[in-house]
């Protein structure tokens, strides 16, 4: 028995058949259960854990339909138009949900009808039935208001007048219940008689392409999972070269035969078609994943889908067969990394226009970052050189992360560099310093309230050893009450 | 010293450099019979290593600047190099012998190139080692401009750089706009790959070493871990060799170690030469970025102590001349001032080639090194 709580009350969420057969209900008082059966087991409601148990499933009906959605905290709607030829015709597809289900150990109820109305009252109080195009009418005509999918208090007011069959409410004027009860009445009614159209909103976006195999023999090991991908990737060439498109995403389903759902994803950084690479991919995806996949008693059913694909052009070869693209090498290069190590394994550094040392170079993963088409400028022709910086200024050739702060006793000059510091527990004596470098803080990005960060200035230090760094002190001296800070910002060859 | 005597010394476990071991034989092969019966000795070691002999004679002038500064070779107190003409020194490569002449890149340095025979080996795993993490950024920069170096030769391609975690945050991360400003790399051709382990940096170095889309992959490491042992770099070694592409491997606060490089040197920052300007070296201004280089291993090499200054407009490497020889050849650092007047006593401190290892300003010159650059002054 579940029990959760409503209000100030300690309320029965749900029950087992035996604690049923006691008589007790859904919605009775704890207080009230406990007084009449002292010996029921009570445990708190975990809706957190019914929501994930339930996204786990609507995970393993994705091998009958791509489009499952969840409904509310108990219900799951599969569109499976176009789908039940696949498993030999609507009853035996419903009669194998079923008995899956039942071999999971769950108690199911399922309905099978032409609008998501009809099939949520059939699921629900006329169970495993298939009710055919065109007696939607026929089906809810008996069952309750509660069939509709109503409001409950619209379905109390409906009670207090008498109404108290779908079927009443279908025989009913329409003008006089949309104006008492509302257009959310007429319109469950509409929806559940297939006079209206609802769509039914997939959990999971739908893949343009995948292809999938069942297997009469579980797997369990990796390399006939990878071997199991290069097959179904042969399959997906074929449609992708129809469509003139490569992959960008790629997802493997791995059905597990209890009902575990293992779902991996790569990405590419240029449309990929062809079959070895994809299984190289997944070869580093799932070495990457060995641990966190448990193939228990192995996967019956391995679908390969496209997520997302994108042009691909095709690359005209020389004569010798051999098509001269070292950046192609390089990209199955950063998708093998990233497949394996994830999705900033490979950085590259793309220039912003920027003072501040840290904005100036961004760090994007490689298949984000944009990539050069033309080659580069040839140095000396049509060079622009009034962008360019007469001076350019020094910047260290490693930066910190984050400035670390060092301890400065003193400065000659209050402006001046510092004599010694000390940087990580360890003293330098600054022999020889350049500077100060001023950068301000971009006050068009900083937010309100914010105004006042500090200036750094910059110097170059040159330490007894010979060891160059690029110091910094926040802020300025007799500017605030405060000493300025000084920091250790970066490192110079 | 009969041969007996110098195989001995050859194998006397407590040396365990081997290139020290040959500079012994090759200082104590000085009669004809003596050498004959150490190449003999030679052919019998490579035969056994089941690799080429080759005979290559040392370039003049090489060994015997390097020859004091080897602390090991204790046989150099008996036998003193200066007996020993240069000629006479013989260095016999192996393994390396079958590599065309164009597999070694020239670092420009001429000192270092001939200690090397050549350059380093371009198609190889090379070690750079840095003393302690502070370091790091003498030896982080040493690397960038071999790979500048490559560059400036060969196509455009991208250089990868992989590093762990832990390096990228005790060392810094690198920065672009500094790396093109020195290096002339452009922020294009440059891939960072931030591992999490050590495990991670390793596969990715592995599968990018074969690689011959990328002009050059960096491997950094933090300290000594026992997962880059003798057989991970030998696998880094071989597919490095066989793509025909350097990997460096940079060692940052790390215990030389055995590894399957050819080549390790040890980098440590030198105090940079101040700015050149029109009315000459500029007090107290930080010039251009200069390296200590120590060949810490070599098949060929004999050790030695090089200090190189980076020229970011022309990428390439200039020697500094050291200590000794500025002795031997006394040259005014400090030019004649033509008012006839002695110069301000401020610019006494101005060295243009300070003593390695020692704080350029404040420091007085020695007794002799004064009278040295004040002689030319009275002859004018």
């Amino acid at each position: 028995m579940i029990s959760h709580r409503q209000g100030n009350a300690q309320r029965i969420a749900a029950l087992d058949e035996r604690a049923e057969a006691l008589h007790l209900k859904r919605g009775m008082g704890i207080a009230d259960a406990r007084a009449m059966h002292p010996s029921v087991d009570v445990v708190e409601a975990n809706p957190e854990a019914d929501r994930r148990l339930l996204e786990s499933l609507a995970d393993w009906c994705d091998r009958y339909t791509p489009l499952v959605a969840l409904d509310a905290a108990d219900g799951l709607f599969l569109d499976v138009t176009g789908c039940t030829h696949l498993f030999g015709g609507e009853r035996s597809m419903l009669d194998d949900i079923l008995s899956r289900f039942f071999h999971q150990g769950f108690d199911v109820r399922a309905g099978l009808a032409a609008t998501p109305g009809a099939a949520w009252a059939a699921a629900r109080f006329a169970s495993d039935r298939i009710v055919p195009c065109g007696e939607e009418e026929a089906l809810l005509a008996p069952l309750p208001l509660a069939a509709l999918r109503i409001e409950p208090d619209i379905r109390a007011s409906l009670e207090s007048v008498g109404l108290r069959t779908a079927g009443a409410v279908m025989a009913a004027p329409r003008a006089p219940l949309a104006r008492r009860f509302g257009v959310s009445l007429l319109l469950r009614l509409d929806q559940a008689l297939g006079r209206l159209d609802e769509a039914v909103s997939p959990r999971l976006p739908m893949a343009p392409l995948s292809v999938e195999r069942h297997l009469a023999e579980p797997i369990m090991l990796t390399d006939e999972i990878e071997r199991l991908v290069k097959m179904l990737a042969t399959t997906l060439k074929a449609d992708l070269e129809r469509r003139g498109e490569g992959a960008r995403r790629l997802a493997l389903l791995l059905f597990r035969v209890d009902g575990a759902v293992s779902r991996i994803a790569v990405g590419t950084s240029r449309p990929l078609r062809e079959p070895l690479l994809i299984q190289k991919l997944f070869h580093e995806r799932l070495a990457a994943l060995e641990q966190d996949i448990d193939a228990g008693y192995g996967f019956d059913l391995v679908r390969l889908s496209v997520l997302s694909a994108a042009a691909f052009d095709m690359q005209q070869a020389d004569l010798a067969g051999e098509t001269r693209d070292d950046g192609a090498d390089i990209a199955l290069f950063a998708d093998r990394i990233r497949a394996r190590l994830g999705d900033s394994a490979v950085l590259k550094p793309v220039a912003v226009e920027s003072h501040l040392p840290e904005r100036a170079v961004a760090m994007l993963p490689y298949a984000e970052a944009p990539q050069r088409v033309s080659p580069p400028k040839k140095p000396g022709k049509m060079q622009d050189t009034s962008s360019k910086p007469v001076f350019r200024p020094e910047r260290p050739i490693r930066l910190f992360r984050s400035p670390e702060p060092i301890e400065v006793p003193a400065t000659e000059m209050p402006e001046g560099p510092p004599m010694n510091f000390r940087w990580r527990r360890a003293l330098y004596r600054v022999a020889r310093a350049e500077g100060p470098e001023r950068i301000a803080p971009e006050w068009w990005r900083e937010a309100a309230g914010q105004e006042d960060t500090p200036t750094r200035d910059y110097f170059r230090i040159e330490d007894s050893d010979g060891r160059r760094y690029w110091l910094y002190r926040q802020g300025l001296y007799g500017a605030s009450q405060a000493a300025p800070r000084w920091f250790m910002h970066g490192v110079f060859a | 010293m009969t041969p007996l005597d110098s195989s001995a010394a050859l194998w006397n476990p407590r040396e365990h450099n081997r290139n020290n071991c040959e500079w012994k034989l090759t200082v104590m092969a000085t009669s004809a019979v003596a050498r004959e019966t150490v190449f003999a000795l030679r052919r019998q070691i490579a035969k056994i290593e089941g690799t080429l002999p080759e005979r290559l004679e040392a370039p003049a002038g090489a060994a015997p600047v390097d020859a004091p500064r080897n602390p090991t070779a204790d046989v150099t107190l008996q036998n003193p190099t200066a007996d020993i003409p240069p000629q006479d020194l013989t260095i016999v490569r192996r393994g390396l012998a079958v590599a065309p002449p164009d597999a070694f890149l020239r670092t420009g340095a001429e000192g270092l190139d001939t200690a090397l025979s050549g350059g380093l080996p371009k198609a190889a795993l090379s070690e750079i080692h840095g003393a302690a993490t502070r370091d790091a950024g003498a030896v982080a920069g040493f690397a960038l401009s071999l790979v500048s170096l490559i560059l400036k030769q060969g196509p455009r391609l991208p250089v990868l750089w992989i590093g762990t975690a832990e390096i990228f945050r005790e060392a810094g991360f690198p920065y672009a706009r500094g790396l093109h400003a020195l290096f002339g790399i452009e922020p294009e051709q440059l891939l960072f790959s931030e591992a999490p382990r050590l495990l991670d940096a390793l596969w990715t170095a592995e599968e990018a070493a074969r690689m011959t889309a990328l002009a050059a992959v960096i491997l950094e490491i933090r300290g000594s871990p026992q997962r880059l042992d003798l057989t991970a770099t030998r696998r880094l070694h071989a597919r490095a060799q066989n793509a025909g592409r350097p990997v460096f491997l940079l060692r940052q606060a790390g215990e030389p170690e055995p590894t399957a490089a050819p080549v390790r040197l040890v980098l440590s920052a030198a105090p940079s030469a101040p700015r050149e300007t029109i009315a000459g070296p500029l007090a107290g201004s930080i010039g251009r970025p200069a390296f200590t280089v120590s060949i810490g291993k070599s098949r060929t090499a004999l050790p030695g102590q090089f200090t190189l200054e980076w020229n970011p407009d022309e990428r390439s490497f200039e020697e500094r001349r050291t200590g000794e020889e500025r002795a031997a050849n006394p040259v005014p650092v400090v030019s004649a001032s033509r008012r006839g007047k002695d110069p301000a006593a401020a610019s006494g401190a101005v060295l243009a080639f300070p003593a390695v290892g020692s704080p350029a300003p404040g420091d007085q010159p020695s007794p002799g090194e004064r009278a040295a650059h004040r002689r030319p002054r009275r002859a004018g």
